[in-house]
């Protein structure tokens, strides 16, 4: 449980490692009811002009909500907003970044700002962001 | 000179749907963006982190039109056509690629198995820009999700959906 007073500004979630594979972008299709071929049909995805099936921007965005969930809860987000800055690839390791930017109190509320990014072992960032939580203080 | 496709398209509506949030797609949902939480799976484990129920992942609102959405739920005036691939559909026609730029969603409560959610989806904005050669089209789709029972507010989702030339 991730109690208010103990945040504090530059602190960061655990990082999620996930190499993206073609199975993951099947499953997530599958999952989300978002069949657009150019994340399962190599074949058409070639056709079109791209090197290979490539990562649904809402897989990525997924993967940055566990990432995110993991340290401050389920259930505790408020605002979650991302940019897609770049495809991903299958065989790309994707790392999470979860960084408290800041905490502020509002009547009731405890909230923590955070950065939110998704990026290859090379550095290049796919998702860009920003969410904030609303955490419990200590009884 | 040609109708530009944008004209009268922001305040369209795009989608008006009421759909029950189901524990398995909850759980398969889970699984496929990779979040082995036992929160997602048991309801036991739920309750310890303090939740009145099993919460859905934070990115579930994009996908939940497309599971639960029964015919016997659904508004009369429900749209037939999606306004954001009416508007671009001309702009595809002519070449180019649609990307999804942006998503933001703001939660007034956790979405939970066993929610009976109404979606209403409103054109909010739409505008053309210039980037390295190419026309850039975009097109912002807000969904306001509510109790279907109470009408209280239960999110809000915001889509940036692009067409480059």
């Amino acid at each position: 449980m991730l109690w208010f007073e103990d945040v504090q500004v530059g602190d960061e979630a655990p990082v999620r490692v996930h190499v993206l594979t073609r199975t993951d972008l099947v499953a997530y299709a599958g999952a989300s009811g978002d069949f657009n071929p150019m994340h399962h049909d190599e074949v058409k995805a070639v056709a079109a002009g791209q090197p290979s099936v490539f990562g649904h921007g809402m897989f990525s965005m997924g993967l940055l909500g566990a990432a995110l969930t993991d340290y401050v809860g389920a259930g505790a987000v408020r605002r979650f907003q991302v940019r897609f800055a770049k495809q991903t690839w299958p065989g790309e390791e994707l790392r999470t970044s979860v960084v408290v930017r800041g905490t502020r109190s509002e009547e009731d509320d405890h909230l923590v700002d955070l950065d939110v990014r998704l990026h290859n072992a090379a550095g290049e960032v796919k998702v860009v962001g920003q969410a904030t939580a609303a955490v419990p203080v200590r009884p | 000179m040609t109708e530009d496709v944008l004209d009268g398209i922001v305040g369209t509506r795009t989608s008006h749907v009421v759909v029950t949030v189901e524990r398995g797609h909850v759980a398969t949902f889970a699984s496929a963006v990779k979040d082995d939480s036992p929160v997602y799976r048991d309801p036991r484990a739920a309750s310890a982190a303090g939740l009145a129920g099993i919460p859905a992942p934070p990115t579930y609102p994009f996908v939940m039109e497309h599971n639960g959405a029964y015919p016997e739920l659904q508004p009369q005036d429900a749209p037939t056509g999606s306004a954001v691939v009416t508007a671009l559909a001309p702009l595809l026609a002519g070449g180019g690629l649609i990307l999804h730029g942006e998503q933001e969603f703001e939660y007034h409560r956790p979405v939970f198995a066993g929610d009976v959610l109404e979606g209403i989806g409103t054109v909010t904005d739409a505008y053309r820009k210039e980037s390295r050669g190419h026309t850039m089209t975009f097109v912002v789709v807000e969904t306001v999700w509510t109790d279907h029972a109470s009408g209280e507010p239960v999110c809000t989702s915001r889509m940036n959906v692009i067409h480059r030339a």
